[in-house]
């Protein structure tokens, strides 16, 4: 049906986004790719000489860097996985006939809505402070000793301030995927003996495959680029145990003010983040259709 | 200056202008800490408008890194989004030399510019010349529990060492009760643990660097210093002490969970304010620890104000800080909350008052904390900086900062205190070589 | 739910559901009620949970602090303006896309998203420059630039998916009819296409509401959104949990509120083509 017109009228309305987004992307880009290769450094004005691959060199070769590599998937993969399964679960829960499911969705979705400093801040002073968060208090009053979230699993513990506030997301598309499943094919499969784990299994599961595609591309990119929390709570240590790419392009570009480096690191994090892309779009892309 | 640097310059100038012609008053943006002095200001602001009448005050107030970043980022690049900016000690004189900040001088003869403190004043002057105006100074010393201390049979010295420090940390840890001996800084950064350990590592006789600028970390000194900071932690120390810094570590003294903490002077009024404080009346003081060596572990600090190069409103911006640093400010804060609340570290004046002194318990060794430091030769050895927690070059906090995560990432268990200072030895040597220092 | 289910099945799921409801919000619940204690209440151990003084203090004090109304406008007129501005952009682009798929609609989708991929410290320098340069520092008008270009993708994606769930047949139907295409698009597919753009348009201003790098780091004084206020109130010296938690309630409240108010519309919408 797709006329010639009409595909001119197409291209006249795709324009303006495309043409946005290119300039969005290239003039930043450009730029940084630019002040990739010169020694610039915003603390030590002057000229700002041509270094080549220096910059790149010594992003590459900063002991943090695998460190960082290493916890930025760990990172993404975590809290995935939590807030996959943990969504599934949530919306198998959320759609069974209950009292109060108006009240308990929006309790459960909440969190979405809470700025990720705010949610960092909360969960770091009033939650897992070991000496007066709440967490302290319990382990106290069950008599264990206080766990010391940020010092003894502080990769752990920003993935559960994340998973916490993405769990809402994964929730709420997976209900809405939930609520379009054919009930009746879910009873006919009981009748014939079906027990719940292979309805779930056979039935709900390939039916979520979709949604759990969306969840899975949506929240990758912005877990990939996760910063506030980190910021917050531990500033990417002890050591390196909780920085990621994004935290260590911050580091060089915002703490050092090493501009170069930091366009360098930003350069390479662009790269990764499309490597990734890429291997996820190989992976679920077929499961979208589009 | 190159072409386009200059082209940039017009555009901002012409910016500039617009904006100071689109308002009717002339407008002074401030930046500025969130820290309670400043919020006080802040409070404050109208009995400044009211007597210059024609001049707007806009506050930005932020979180100290926060803050830190973001007017970096504008001076550096020129943005003129402020016209005045709270710094710390270690930037001014940093700045000062790239010329981003504007000399204090005319400043009106009341402001009594020979009345600030000469450890503090030094640290803020180039060329004869004031780059920046301090609002509040601080050192460190010892805070402790006078109760606890009674209870377990022991006194406090006026000028304790390190041992001395040890023994009564042994003595009043009471894990049953939650009561630690000592909270010290743990949280990483160049202001929180670092701050802490470089002044501690210089009365054990440690440095950054030798005078050729190699790094130190290697030797005797700072292992000793980085051994006895773990021990003193690990046995004595609160739970979680790596992810504690100021903040933190205030609400332990307050709830009455520490028996010593060794930290900024400006936390004295805070643990003997009743409001805030559940062991205000049993707080004593002493100077920071040393080791014989000649050197105490207390650091120098202060946040001041100064003009960016950039504003459009140098006249008005130095009325601000003249004001915000005069006495007569020092009498308002004093009228409307008490003097033990005035800004301390700064005048000389402040510490001849009476009034003051009997309002602040903790003066008297803040003032001889303040007045052991020596920025200008901060060691034990000859060093090629200046600075007494920090060391005045623009690569020291990201250097510092990484190393601080090294010594946290130890105190928390994750490396020997060895690996921690191979890191830092060679994570900090990378950069100084990297800069061109020592070439 | 067309199954008759016993009672206490129904009390059972309640139970879990209500039980697992109230977990994940409790931070929120924790944080409203520390921000009607003192300083001294809100480190108390053990911890107090209802019976304590309660007072507004702490509001007083952070509405004395900060200009919190104008915050708030910034922050309303920078996540609504930047939705608007990019659902202007997105509608005739995802609607193309979804009508008219050509070869390479997919690609392109891919790639819109692929932009949100740059981290955004990475080039900050470079974004403040420019920023300097046209004069847009601190302003609300730099601030909507930015966050519509950032949130462009998702909002070109979630249009996309949704336009292509409203079936052709009826738009032949319609045109088999004689619709002129004016006609077509407002009696026909408009009607059809407002809940995904209703939907789209929620998620978009809470997601700008909640950036908070870049509206940090662009603005001073005039244009700080409520992303900036919070910022004045992290960790500074002496206690702060009670203050701190008075200005996150005051931050999040009034999108929180707005969520709960549009959930279902919210919920009908967000079905990125899930639903099939």
């Amino acid at each position: 049906m797709a006329t010639q017109h009409s595909r001119a009228a197409a291209r006249l309305m795709i324009s303006p986004s495309v043409i946005l987004l290119l300039g969005w992307m290239l003039i930043p880009l450009g730029l940084t790719l630019y002040f990739s290769f010169l020694r610039y450094n915003l603390l030590m004005p002057g000229a700002n000489p041509f270094v080549g691959w220096e910059n790149y060199s010594y992003f590459l070769s900063d002991p943090a860097f695998k460190a960082a590599i290493v916890n930025t998937l760990l990172l993404v993969v975590g809290v995935l996985v939590i807030t996959v399964v943990g969504g599934t679960l949530l919306a198998i829960l959320l759609d069974q006939a209950m009292w109060g499911q108006g009240i308990v969705r929006i309790l459960v979705i909440a969190p979405f809505f809470v700025m990720p400093t705010v949610s960092a801040l909360v969960w770091k002073n009033m939650f897992m402070n070991p000496v007066n968060g709440l967490f302290a208090h319990l382990a106290k009053f069950l008599g264990l000793p206080p766990f010391d979230f940020f010092a003894a699993a502080p990769l752990a513990s920003i993935i559960g301030i994340v998973s916490w506030q993405w769990l809402p997301f994964a929730t709420l598309i997976l209900l809405t995927a939930m609520q379009s499943l054919d009930s009746e094919r879910l009873e006919a499969a009981e009748m014939d003996g079906a027990g719940p784990l292979s309805r779930f299994w056979y039935m709900v599961l390939p039916h979520l495959s979709r949604a759990i595609t969306v969840v899975i591309l949506i929240q990758t990119i912005f877990l990939l680029s996760v910063f506030a929390e980190i910021l917050v709570t531990t500033n990417g240590g002890p050591g390196n145990a909780s920085t990621n790419l994004t935290y260590l392009v911050y580091a060089e570009s915002l703490l050092r003010f090493d501009v170069g480096t930091g366009s360098a690191g930003g350069v390479v994090a662009i790269i990764l983040a499309n490597i990734v892309a890429i291997f996820l779009m190989r992976m679920i892309g077929k499961n979208l259709d589009a | 200056m190159t072409n386009t640097t200059r082209a940039l310059l017009g555009a901002t100038a012409l910016s500039v202008v617009a904006m100071a012609a689109s308002a009717q008053d002339t407008t002074l943006t401030i930046a500025t800490v969130n820290n309670g002095d400043m919020i006080r200001m802040q409070g404050l602001t109208e009995n400044f408008t009211s007597e210059n009448p024609g001049i707007a005050i806009e506050w930005v107030t932020l979180e100290e890194n926060v803050l830190r970043q973001r007017v970096t980022q504008d001076i550096a690049t020129n943005g003129g989004q402020f016209d005045v900016m709270t710094i710390g000690t270690y930037e001014v004189p940093i700045w000062a030399a790239q010329d981003w900040l504007l000399p204090l001088d005319n400043m009106p003869a009341e402001w009594d510019q020979a009345d600030f403190l000469p450890a503090i004043a030094s640290g803020l002057t180039a060329d004869d010349k004031l780059f920046a105006a301090p609002f509040y100074g601080e050192s460190s010393m010892v805070m402790y529990r006078k109760d606890l201390m009674e209870a377990a049979g022991m006194e406090m010295p006026d000028e304790p060492t390190w041992d001395e420090i040890k023994a009564a940390a042994e003595a009043m840890t009471d894990e049953e009760n939650e009561v630690y001996g000592i909270c010290l800084r743990g949280k990483a950064g160049w202001g929180e643990n670092m701050a802490f350990l470089t002044a501690m590592s210089n009365s054990y006789g440690a440095r950054w660097f030798d005078e050729e600028w190699n790094a130190q970390f290697d030797s005797d000194a700072w292992k000793n210093t980085l051994t006895d900071y773990l021990e003193l932690m690990n046995t004595y120390g609160p739970p979680g002490a790596s992810s504690n810094g100021f903040n933190e570590n205030l609400a332990l003294f307050q709830q009455g969970k520490c028996g010593m903490w060794i930290d900024a002077t400006v936390a004295a009024s805070f643990v003997t304010n009743p409001d805030d404080s559940n062991v205000a009346d049993q707080v004593g003081f002493a100077l920071a620890p040393d080791n014989g060596l000649g050197k105490r572990g207390n650091w120098l600090w202060a946040w001041t104000l100064g003009i960016p190069a950039g504003t459009d409103a140098p006249e008005e911006a130095k009325k601000f800080v003249a004001w915000a640093t005069s006495k007569g400010y020092t009498e308002l804060v004093a009228s409307e909350e008490g003097w033990a609340n005035v800004p301390p570290g700064t005048r000389t004046s402040l510490y001849e008052n009476q009034e003051y002194l009997d309002a602040a318990p903790f003066a008297e060794m803040t003032l001889a904390s303040i007045n052991a430091a020596d920025p200008k030769n901060p060691t034990v050895d000859p060093v090629p900086y200046t600075g007494v927690q920090f060391v005045a070059i623009p690569e020291f906090q990201g250097i510092a900062t990484a190393v601080g995560q090294q010594f946290a990432a130890a105190l928390a268990g994750q490396i020997s205190a060895e690996e921690a200072l191979a890191n830092a030895q060679n994570l900090t040597q990378r950069e100084i070589d990297r800069a061109g220092y020592g070439e | 739910m067309a199954r008759a289910i016993t009672p206490q099945r129904k009390a059972l799921n309640t139970a879990i559901a209500w039980t697992f409801g109230i977990m994940i919000f409790f931070p929120i619940l924790w944080t409203v009620l520390t921000s009607f204690k003192t300083e001294a209440q809100a480190i108390a151990d053990p911890p107090v949970f209802l019976f304590f003084n309660w007072t507004t203090e702490n509001y007083t004090t952070v509405l004395e602090r900060s200009n919190y109304f104008r915050h708030f406008w910034n922050s309303v007129v920078i996540s609504v303006g930047s939705t608007v501005l990019g659902l202007i952009i997105a509608v005739p682009a995802a609607w193309a896309m979804a009508f008219v798929p050509g070869k390479r609609t997919k690609d392109v989708l891919m790639w819109m998203l692929s932009t949100k991929m740059l981290p955004p410290v990475g080039v900050l320098v470079p974004i403040y420059l420019i920023f300097r340069d046209i004069g847009l520092l601190d302003t609300k008008t730099g601030l909507v630039i930015v966050l519509t270009l950032i949130n462009l993708p998702i909002i070109v994606w979630m249009l996309y998916t949704y336009f292509k769930e409203i079936p052709v047949d009826i738009l032949e139907a319609a045109r088999m009819d004689g619709a002129s295409l004016r006609n077509e698009v407002t009696y026909v597919l408009l009607p059809m296409a407002v809940p995904g753009i209703a939907s789209t348009m929620l998620l978009n201003i809470i997601l700008a509401w909640n950036e908070a790098f870049w509206t940090l780091n662009l603005t001073a004084a005039k244009a700080a959104p409520l992303t900036a206020f919070i910022a004045s109130y992290s960790s500074p010296e002496g206690l702060f949990y009670a203050k701190l938690s008075a200005a996150s309630t005051m931050a999040i409240a009034p999108i929180l509120i707005m969520g709960w108010f549009s959930q279902k519309q919210l919920v009908r919408g967000l079905t990125f083509g899930a639903v099939k």
